[in-house]
C-alpha cells in the first residue's frame, strides 16, 4: 500500500514544506524507522506489511519526539495509523509537539490488525491510502469482567508474576515522555528488587497511563513476557470513558485529561 | 483531583481482583475526632469482614 504514502511524501518534500519523513523503510530483510529527507531515496519507503498486512510498527511518535526537540525549528511529517493520530493530538495536548510543525500521512489499517487489536478506529481522521474498517469492542476487556473477582485476581497475579522488569513496555510506549518515571520512584517501586512487586508495579504504570494510553498495543507486543497489558490498559480507559466521558486521542488536541484538571467528581 | 482518582483506583482494583472496599477515601480535619475515629472503625470492621488479603496470603 506504499505508492499514494509514496506520492504524497515525494510532494511534501520536493515542495519543501517538510525537512524529512519518519516512516519506515526496508533493509536486509527488517523493516525500521527512517528519516527520509530526500524525495528520491523513497523507493526504499514502507508502511510496515512485512509478512502480513501491518505486521510491522513501531512508535514513530517517539522518534518524532526527539528528533523535534533537536530540531525545534523544523518541519517534520510521519507515517500515522489510527492510533499514531491519536498519540499526535494527545502529545499536542500534553504540549510535548507543535502542532504547526507536524505533518501527518496517514494510512487506514487493513481489517486481520483492526480485529486483532480491537481498535475501536482503525483509521486516521484523513488517509491517503487504505479502506476505512469498522472499530471493534474490547473483547478481551469483557472476557475479564466476566470472571469473578477470585479468578481475576489469580489471572492477573499470574501474568504479573511473568514480568522480568525491563521496563520494554514503557521504553516503547510513545505516550510515555516523562523526565522522571513513577517506574523508577523509590517511594513507589523497589527499584533494585527482582521480581517486581506484584501487582504495585503493574498497577503503577495503568494509572498512570490514565487519560494517555492511546490503545495503540506496542508495549503488549514488546513485552517478552506475553503479558496482556493491552487489555489492562483498554480497562484504564473504559473507566476513563465512563467516569469522565473522556477518551485520549478521541478528544480534541488541547482538551486535558480529567485527572490532570479540578473539575467534576465521578457521580458514585 | 484526589476524589477522582480513588473513583478510578476502584474500579481498577475490582478488574484485577482485589476487593475496591479495601480503598476508602475520607477528609476528616483535625479537629473532627469523633468523625475520625468513627471512620477508622467502619472501615477496620470492613476489612476484618473481608478477611486478610489474597495478597497478603500469597506473599
Ligand atoms: S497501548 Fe501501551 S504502548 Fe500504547 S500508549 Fe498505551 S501504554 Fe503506551
Ligand atoms: S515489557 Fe513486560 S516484562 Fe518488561 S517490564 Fe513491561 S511488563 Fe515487565
Amino acid at each position: 500500500m506504499s505508492e499514494k504514502v509514496r506520492a504524497k511524501v515525494k510532494d511534501l518534500l520536493d515542495s519543501g514544506r517538510i525537512k524529512g519523513f519518519l516512516g519506515l523503510r526496508q533493509a536486509d530483510g527488517h523493516l525500521g524507522p527512517h528519516l527520509f529527507t530526500d524525495g528520491r531515496e523513497l523507493d526504499a519507503l514502507a508502511v510496515g506489511d512485512l509478512k502480513r498486512p501491518g505486521d510491522t510498527r513501531y512508535p514513530l511518535n517517539k522518534q518524532l519526539l526527539t528528533l523535534m526537540r533537536c530540531d525545534p525549528d523544523d518541519s517534520f511529517g510521519v507515517l500515522v495509523r489510527g492510533c499514531d493520530e491519536r498519540g499526535l493530538k494527545t502529545l499536542i495536548t500534553w504540549n510535548q509537539v507543535d502542532p504547526a510543525k507536524v505533518v501527518a500521512v496517514g494510512i487506514a489499517c487493513p481489517p486481520e490488525l483492526a480485529a486483532a487489536c480491537e481498535c475501536l478506529k482503525p483509521y486516521p481522521d484523513e488517509f491517503v491510502d487504505g479502506g476505512k474498517v469498522e472499530g471493534s469492542t474490547f473483547a478481551s476487556v469483557a472476557t475479564v469482567d466476566a470472571l469473578d473477582l477470585h479468578s481475576r485476581l489469580t489471572h492477573w497475579l499470574h501474568e504479573f508474576s511473568k514480568c522480568v522488569k525491563c521496563y520494554g513496555c514503557r521504553d516503547i510506549c510513545p505516550m510515555c515522555f516523562c523526565k522522571e518515571c513513577s517506574l523508577e520512584q523509590e517511594d513507589l517501586i523497589h527499584t533494585g528488587d527482582l521480581p517486581p512487586e506484584n501487582p504495585i508495579f503493574h498497577l503503577t504504570r495503568a494509572v498512570h497511563m490514565a487519560g494517555r494510553c492511546i490503545d495503540c498495543g506496542l508495549c503488549n507486543e514488546a513485552c517478552p513476557a506475553d503479558i496482556p497489558l493491552r487489555t489492562l490498559y483498554k480497562k484504564v480507559a473504559e473507566i476513563i470513558a465512563q467516569e469522565f466521558d473522556y477518551r485520549p486521542g478521541y478528544v480534541e488536541p488541547g482538551e486535558k485529561p480529567p485527572l490532570n484538571i479540578l473539575g467534576e467528581a465521578p457521580e458514585h | 483531583m484526589t476524589t477522582k482518582r480513588v473513583a478510578v483506583m476502584k474500579e481498577l482494583l475490582s478488574f484485577t481482583g482485589i476487593e475496591p472496599d479495601r480503598l476508602r477515601l475520607e477528609w476528616v480535619s483535625a479537629a473532627e475526632g469523633p468523625k475520625f475515629a468513627q471512620a477508622i472503625s467502619e472501615f477496620t470492621s470492613r476489612i476484618k469482614t473481608l478477611g486478610p488479603s489474597r495478597l497478603k496470603v500469597a506473599a
